[in-house]
């Protein structure tokens, strides 16, 4: 569509004036040196920022062969960090699945009083820093804590525990799958629902055919989002976790205590393994767009 | 169905949306809703259909007490104006959604949901489209599987909003007819909708005028037209030139001409205010009795010839409509001096 715009508009001009000095080009277009300086910068700007760090991470863990690299990620601890960090996404991703789904089912479809205040609170971790979140926490359920001598004496730990980095990870990544849903869900407005609901179906089948369906494609994209920021959060689960290793050290804190350690191939190995986790996101989340995307098109269009 | 409306209101925050509305609509009868928007007319819809709830008063189908009732109990049709098609679904799962839900109990068969989702896509004139989706349809055809969807639960109630706002004019006048015929076949008890009075005079068997959260008047469209009950009525049923006037015992006195308003024999020189469509204005020469105007502009294209011209008096702006081929075309020229006899007007005093 916008091609054809463009072809069209820069035809006209050659069609009436056919001389050689006719301006061929559109109104917001700049003059070339302007437009190869820009894009010169912008290009610049991201080899340097975004891929000469990526290149460099599996560049530095490749540095000692490949056999160091593969004796860094099979070591026991670095294994235990990797089985630790996926369990935690496995129970923080659908946990924000569900609430995030609530939450913005809820603030999308219906009218109620403190729905503003409850759109702040969603938001709200993404404006706390990470580390203060995770102070928070052991705060409320650490050994000193407000629950700490009710969790003590009923034998709970959670603070240097699986059960702390979850929670963690939780807040951390809360707003991702409900931020994803909820302009979707306000744009799509209330009429399908009401329309399922006036042909009899209860309000179950009707999320379940009509407002699910509707979303699924903004619901994927925020548990994509939301599980890579889980697997890589740092900040938060710092505080938490006490860098037990083998026991609550996920992957970003592993490649820190690899790296303190002057250990940087086994550092850049593991970095390089969270690269490709964040990669892999990407592609997958590309490889649907493209697959799919005729009909995400067709469902947004209508 | 017979439908009965009884006293109902409806506020949202401060807003009063419908103040004590009456309405009773007997079996098989189709009857629109007219009104600007803000008048009320589809909240008054919503309430119909369960999808909103009344403040007060009560709701009646064949006498039974619905307001306790949800939507998708009221086994009532509702044609949404922007359709609110499932567009997810193709056409056929879209028709086939009020059968899918139903409870295990009364669900039908899969062959026979899909013997009957074909019958209402051939009713609608859609056969050959169930494998469609929503966006590959153009606007009339959405409009027809939105009804299609309706129907497909067999309801003794077809309620639709605006069924033709979205359409262009053509499409609209031909679904009209066929939405017309549709529910004459089906015997449905049919209420809709819509600001546009072409629309509801052509279609209904009668029309409720709403204003600002009542029913201004009822009729038949013939009553509606010929005998509006209020200046908003006579107003938003067509043109109208509007002539200040006073109303004194059966005569409506418009800038010295005495005009004839029987309906006030008892008002004496009361303030009132005269309408005239434009086809009731009889354009003469300047040597004729009548209200003295100047011709401003001309339009020749359309139906009729539109005159507008300019009261010598107080200089308001009137328009006449004159039929092509009349022997006024010496009349009708930009900056003639002319003469106006209304043939029918019709007064309404000012409110106190």
């Amino acid at each position: 569509m916008v091609a054809q715009t463009r072809r069209e508009l820069s035809a006209l001009p050659a069609a009436a004036a056919p001389s050689a000095a006719a301006r061929v080009r559109l109104a917001t277009t700049e003059s070339a040196p302007v437009r190869w300086v820009l894009i010169a910068l912008g290009l610049g700007f991201i080899l340097l920022v975004i891929v000469l760090p990526l290149v460099s991470v599996f560049l530095e863990a490749l540095r000692g062969g490949i056999g160091a690299f593969l004796r860094a990620v099979t070591e026991d601890d670095t294994l235990s960090a990797i089985r630790l960090t996926l369990l935690v996404a496995a129970i923080a991703v659908p946990l924000n699945l569900v609430f995030g789904l609530a939450a913005a089912w809820a603030i999308a479809k219906f009218d109620f009083r403190g729905k503003s205040l409850l759109i702040t609170l969603i938001d709200l971790p993404f404006s706390v820093s990470p580390v203060i979140s995770g102070l928070i926490y052991v705060l409320l359920y650490g050994a000193n804590g407000w629950f700490g001598p009710f969790l003590k004496e009923w034998d709970i730990k959670i603070i240097f525990n699986v059960t702390g980095l979850v929670l963690a990870t939780v807040f951390v990544t809360f707003p991702f799958i409900a931020r994803e849903l909820i302009p979707l869900m306000q744009e799509q407005g209330r009429d399908e629902e009401e329309a399922a609901i006036s042909l009899g179906a209860n309000g179950w089948r009707t999320f379940l055919y009509v407002t699910l369906p509707n979303v699924a494609w903004g619901l994927l994209y925020g548990v994509l989002l939301c599980n890579a920021r889980a697997m890589g959060e740092f900040g938060a689960v710092s505080v938490v976790s006490g860098h037990i290793r083998g026991l609550t050290n996920t992957m970003p804190l592993h490649v820190e205590i690899l790296y303190n350690e002057y250990d940087f191939v086994g550092a850049f190995a593991v970095a390089s393994l969270l690269a490709l986790l964040a990669i892999v996101t990407l592609v997958a989340k590309s490889l649907l767009e493209w697959r799919y995307g005729d009909r995400l098109a067709a469902g947004r269009r209508h | 169905m017979t439908i009965t409306v009884d006293g109902i209101s409806k506020s949202f925050n401060d807003f009063q949306a419908l103040k004590g509305v009456e309405l009773a609509a007997a079996r098989g009868e189709f009857i629109a809703l007219l009104g600007p928007s803000g008048s009320g007319k589809t909240t008054l819809l919503r309430i119909l259909a369960g999808l909103e709830f009344a403040d007060s008063g009560r709701l009646l189908f064949d006498g039974r007490d619905v307001a306790a009732q949800g939507a998708g109990e009221r086994n009532v049709g509702f044609v949404f104006q922007h359709y609110a098609l499932f567009k997810h679904m193709t056409v056929a799962e879209n028709v086939s959604f009020g059968l899918r839900v139903k409870p295990r109990a009364q669900r039908p068969a899969k062959a026979e949901i899909d013997r009957q989702v074909n019958e209402l896509l051939r009713l609608v004139q859609l056969d050959r489209l169930g494998g469609r989706y929503p966006s590959q349809l153009s606007g009339g055809q959405r409009q027809r599987v939105a009804l299609a969807r309706a129907l497909a639960i067999q309801p003794a109630v077809l309620l639709l909003d605006e069924p033709f706002g979205a359409l262009d004019a053509k499409v609209r006048k031909e679904l009209r007819r066929w939405l017309r015929r549709l529910h004459d076949d089906m015997q449905l008890t049919s209420i809709f909708v819509t600001h546009d009075q072409e629309e509801a005079l052509e279609l209904a068997d009668r029309i409720a005028v709403m204003r600002e959260g009542r029913i201004e008047q009822i009729g038949t469209p013939a009553e509606i037209y010929h005998r509006p009950a209020t200046a908003f009525v006579y107003e938003f049923l067509g043109n109208a030139n509007r002539l200040r006037c006073r109303i004194d015992r059966g005569r409506a006195v418009v800038a010295g001409l005495e005009l004839p308003a029987p309906e006030y024999p008892d008002l004496h020189d009361a303030a009132g205010t005269a309408f005239v469509r434009p086809h009731d204005l009889v354009i003469a020469d300047a040597r004729q009795s009548g209200l003295e105007a100047r011709v401003r502009q001309v339009f020749l294209a359309g139906p009729a010839i539109r005159v507008e011209l300019a009261l010598l008096t107080t200089g308001d702006m009137l328009e006449a409509e004159v039929p092509h081929g009349s022997d006024l075309g010496s009349l009708i020229v930009p900056d003639k001096l002319v003469t106006l006899q209304p043939t029918k007007i019709r007064a309404f005093p000012d409110a106190a």
